[in-house]
């Protein structure tokens, strides 16, 4: 089966040839399968952000290749990043960016408008998102007058509506007390066992992290160790990743 | 150290403290112009017509110290939207806020002082040039105009300066006032959300029916002068509060008409770019109908003081049907006539008895060539133009003879066939008229032609009668006028719409995150950009529109003393728009320049 994200030797260099460099990843290999909920942890400056930045099209490597869906979107053109991001992406930020002058059900039609899908198709699409993430009763509500939880649920939301090949979560929960939480959490794993959605996390927090899949450290710019969940529990696998994060990070 | 800081906070902002220099250099410049003109007593009193031009400048200068005042306002909340973040990063740091009040009262002084006396010279040297230019470009007489006028100077510095303390003063309050934390986080604070429906709709119903009213006032002006003393109050406020409300409400409800239209709303970023607007318009309320209302106020100067140059072209018009009288040709005369544009040359002759009490003109000659005559109507203020072959008729031979010598004025005139004509003993003189295709057109060569008449006549001198001294006399009336129109037209659209640039950029800071979010959900960057075009060309033809509905209504007013107030309307306008649309286009782009990455 095609594989949904492949990284191969990234590498990435800030600063230019005759300035002081700062080498944020260096040959970064990984590779996430359909339907494969996949966690990527590390510390504050290992270079997560770069990352996710990189994979999201929103930054170029320095060197190697980034597939996703079978598309190397290192060769993409600036307008084909967009067209990739709108249509192939969903994007989950830890500080929702919700726009705060549309309401929940505009902000959940942003990406299908972008797409420039037709009004028609767009209404079912959106209340079937909703109704699966239970934000029926708040869709004509806009985001000053929701909650931490809430909101993150109409990000992500929006970030489902169009069917994207990959979820990307830059820490979804890092906004949110335990309660929603746990409770995104919960929506993000049915979403992935039911729709066999793709997701990639990148987060700092075991809690979130111990609902993936497989978990890649990244540490300076290298992905060290890798953990995966097989057939043992959430509790458990919370236990190894705080393990692994306290040998890792040593 | 921190002064230092702040120095530094400054330079990595230059693009934008450069708008705001030159924004308030301007600011400044027109102030000083316009109070060059408008204190200076010599210049007024021996330009106008009416004794109600000291009125009209007096006016002119509240108006304009208002929207000074107002357009200091916002740059002065430009200024501070820009700076409170660092401000609040070095009170967190941990400045004192009495420190920090300091140099944000020091930094807005010293942007004030020396932007105005940046602009007070620029004044001074604009209103030589510029003067110059609108004199030539219009051939107005204007007389004692100096371009360095001492009290303009003073006053200008003063009121300037006054205004800078008081901004300075209000920075400093603000700043000390505002709790580190909002000040940090200006940016994100969530903007308010308002529903109530059934209060818009009272608002959008007050906003026309004043509207309505004030049109009203102001076409009955129009007929009855004299109610001008309680109208002009009436207009102004019923226009202003129904502006105010119309803008409120209404273009609300359009925004909402618009957001319920699927089809429009949900394509693209159609649905975004409504809701910013309709975020906005409450928030831009108050500066969209200043805006509009001003809008009115330069553009009616403008198309008034035009309406009088057109004024000048109709009453020339009317004084007489030939561009050119010429006695007794002689060659060069015979040639520069030949140098005007589709020349229409009547030759007449004629002899005057020995007393020069009657004149004999050869009756053939009226055939060939009919002799045309402006008719003046009293009762609707117009001339037409009629011919006639008949020069005995009283009202012919009246046209016939303001063209003549003086010395023939006032003589009687006769029609007599060729052969009594020549048995006539005395000498022959030719009267040569000519019609041009526009006498504006060759208003140079026509110019030549009337000072070597002048030159080989004396006497016409003093008397005048043919077109060009009437055109002389005329224009010389209607310049200062139209001079002090354009004058104060171009000012107030100055300042206006670099208000609403500001504003609008004060906004921009808090629109980052929002466009940065769009791209990274992938807007193409063509979209972002046709969306900011979008909104700001909204918020910018909003007043634009009113403004003009406001004009092309009010000039009504203007009916009892402008004949036509709405011929060559689109001149006025088109110098409106074109400034306008430069004011756009910079705002778009300092806009895209602050929000796009």
């Amino acid at each position: 089966m095609q594989k949904i994200v492949e990284v191969k030797n990234v590498e990435k260099i800030y600063g230019k040839a005759d300035e002081k460099q700062f080498k944020a990843l260096s040959d970064v290999n990984f590779e996430v399968q359909p339907g494969e909920f996949v966690g990527i942890m590390g510390a504050s400056g290992s270079g997560k952000t770069t990352l996710l930045n990189i994979l999201s099209t929103l930054d170029t490597p320095t060197s190697g290749s980034v597939k996703i869906a079978g598309q190397d979107i290192t060769k993409l053109k600036t307008n084909e990043m967009a067209d990739f991001r709108a249509n192939k992406i969903g994007f989950i930020f830890q500080d929702f960016n919700l726009l705060e002058n549309l309401t929940a059900y505009e902000n959940i039609a942003l990406p299908l408008a972008l797409q420039n899908v037709s009004p028609k198709k767009i209404k079912p699409a959106v209340t079937a998102i909703t109704e699966k993430l239970g934000l029926t009763e708040i869709l004509n509500h806009y985001p000053t007058e929701l909650s931490g939880g809430q909101k993150q649920r109409v990000a992500a939301a929006r970030a489902l509506v169009h069917e994207p090949s990959i979820v990307f979560g830059d820490e979804p929960t890092g906004a949110l007390d335990s309660k929603s939480a746990r409770a995104l959490m919960d929506t993000m794993t049915k979403i992935n066992q039911e729709d066999n959605v793709s997701i990639l996390l990148v987060t700092h927090d075991p809690f979130s992290a111990s609902y993936c899949d497989r978990i890649l450290f990244i540490k300076d710019g290298e992905i060290g160790q890798e953990l995966k969940k097989e057939d043992s529990s959430r509790g458990e696998f919370y236990q190894e990743i705080l393990d692994s994060l306290g040998t890792f990070v040593e | 150290m921190l002064n230092k800081l702040a120095l530094s906070g400054i330079r990595h902002r230059m693009r934008d403290y450069t708008v705001l220099f030159s924004g308030l250099i301007i600011a400044s410049a027109i102030f000083y112009m316009f109070l060059s003109l408008a204190i200076n007593k010599t210049f007024l009193s021996s330009n106008s017509p009416a004794a109600a031009t000291a009125f009209i400048f007096g006016f002119g200068i509240i108006l304009l110290a208002i929207i000074t005042i107002v357009y200091i306002n916002y740059a002065n909340s430009f200024l501070l939207s820009m700076r409170q973040k660092e401000y609040g990063m070095f009170m967190m740091l941990g400045a004192k806020s009495s420190k920090i009040s300091r140099m944000i009262f020091v930094e807005t002084f010293a942007i004030g002082t020396i932007s105005t006396l940046i602009g007070l010279a620029i004044g001074i040297i604009a209103t030589k040039y510029v003067s110059q230019m609108v004199i030539s470009a219009l051939d107005m007489q204007v007389k004692h105009f100096d371009s360095f006028y001492l009290p303009a100077l003073i006053w200008t510095f003063v009121f300037f300066i006054l205004l800078f303390i008081f901004s300075a003063i209000r920075n400093s309050i603000t700043l000390r006032r505002t709790k580190v934390l909002t000040l940090l986080h200006k940016d994100s604070q969530p903007a308010k959300i308002k529903r109530n429906g059934a209060l818009k709709v009272i608002q959008a119903i007050i906003g026309i029916v004043f509207l309505a009213i004030g049109y009203y006032v102001m076409w009955y002006m129009g007929k009855n002068a004299l109610f001008i003393y309680l109208g002009v109050p009436i207009a102004l406020v019923t226009i202003v509060i129904g502006t105010y409300f119309t803008i409120n409400a209404a273009i609300t409800a359009v925004i909402s008409m618009l957001k319920r239209n699927e089809r429009f709303a949900q394509k693209g970023l159609n649905n975004f770019t409504l809701s910013q607007l309709s975020f906005r318009i409450s928030d831009y309320t108050k500066i969209l109908s200043m805006v509009s209302i001003m809008f009115a106020l330069a553009l009616g100067a403008i198309t008034v003081g035009l309406g009088f140059q057109n004024q000048i072209d109709t009453v020339v018009n009317g004084q007489n049907y030939y561009d050119v009288a010429v006695h007794n040709a002689d060659t060069a005369q015979k040639s520069r006539i030949n140098h005007l544009s589709g020349d229409d040359q009547f030759n007449y002759s004629y002899k005057a008895d020995d007393k020069g009490k009657v004149l004999y003109y050869r009756q053939s000659e009226f055939k060939k060539q009919p002799f045309h005559y402006e008719a003046f109507n009293m009762k609707s203020m117009i001339a037409t133009t009629k011919k006639s072959s008949n020069i005995a008729d009283p009202n012919v031979s009246y046209s016939m003879l303001q063209n003549m010598m003086p010395k023939y004025r006032m003589s009687q005139v006769k029609m007599v066939s060729d052969a009594e004509f020549d048995k006539i003993q005395a000498k022959t003189d030719t009267l040569t008229l000519v019609k041009t295709t526009s006498f504006k057109d060759n208003l140079s060569k026509i110019k030549a032609i009337s000072k070597e008449e002048s030159k080989r006549y004396p006497e016409l001198k003093q008397a005048g009668g043919d077109k060009y001294s009437a055109y002389t006399l005329i224009n010389g009336f209607f310049s200062g006028l139209e001079f002090m129109g354009f004058f104060l037209g171009i000012a107030f659209l100055a300042m206006l719409a670099s208000c609403l640039m500001f504003k609008i950029l004060s906004g921009a800071n808090g629109d980052v995150k929002r466009y940065n979010m769009l791209h990274k959900i992938g807007t193409r960057q063509k979209m972002l950009r046709s969306t900011i075009n979008k909104e700001i060309a909204v918020l910018f033809a909003v007043p634009a529109g009113l403004g003009i509905i406001h004009v092309l209504l009010g000039l009504q007013m203007f009916k009892g003393i402008l004949y036509k107030p709405y011929t060559h309307i689109e001149i006025p306008f088109g110098i409106f728009i074109v400034l306008y649309l430069c004011y756009y286009f910079l705002t778009r782009y300092l806009y895209k320049k602050i929000v796009l990455k």
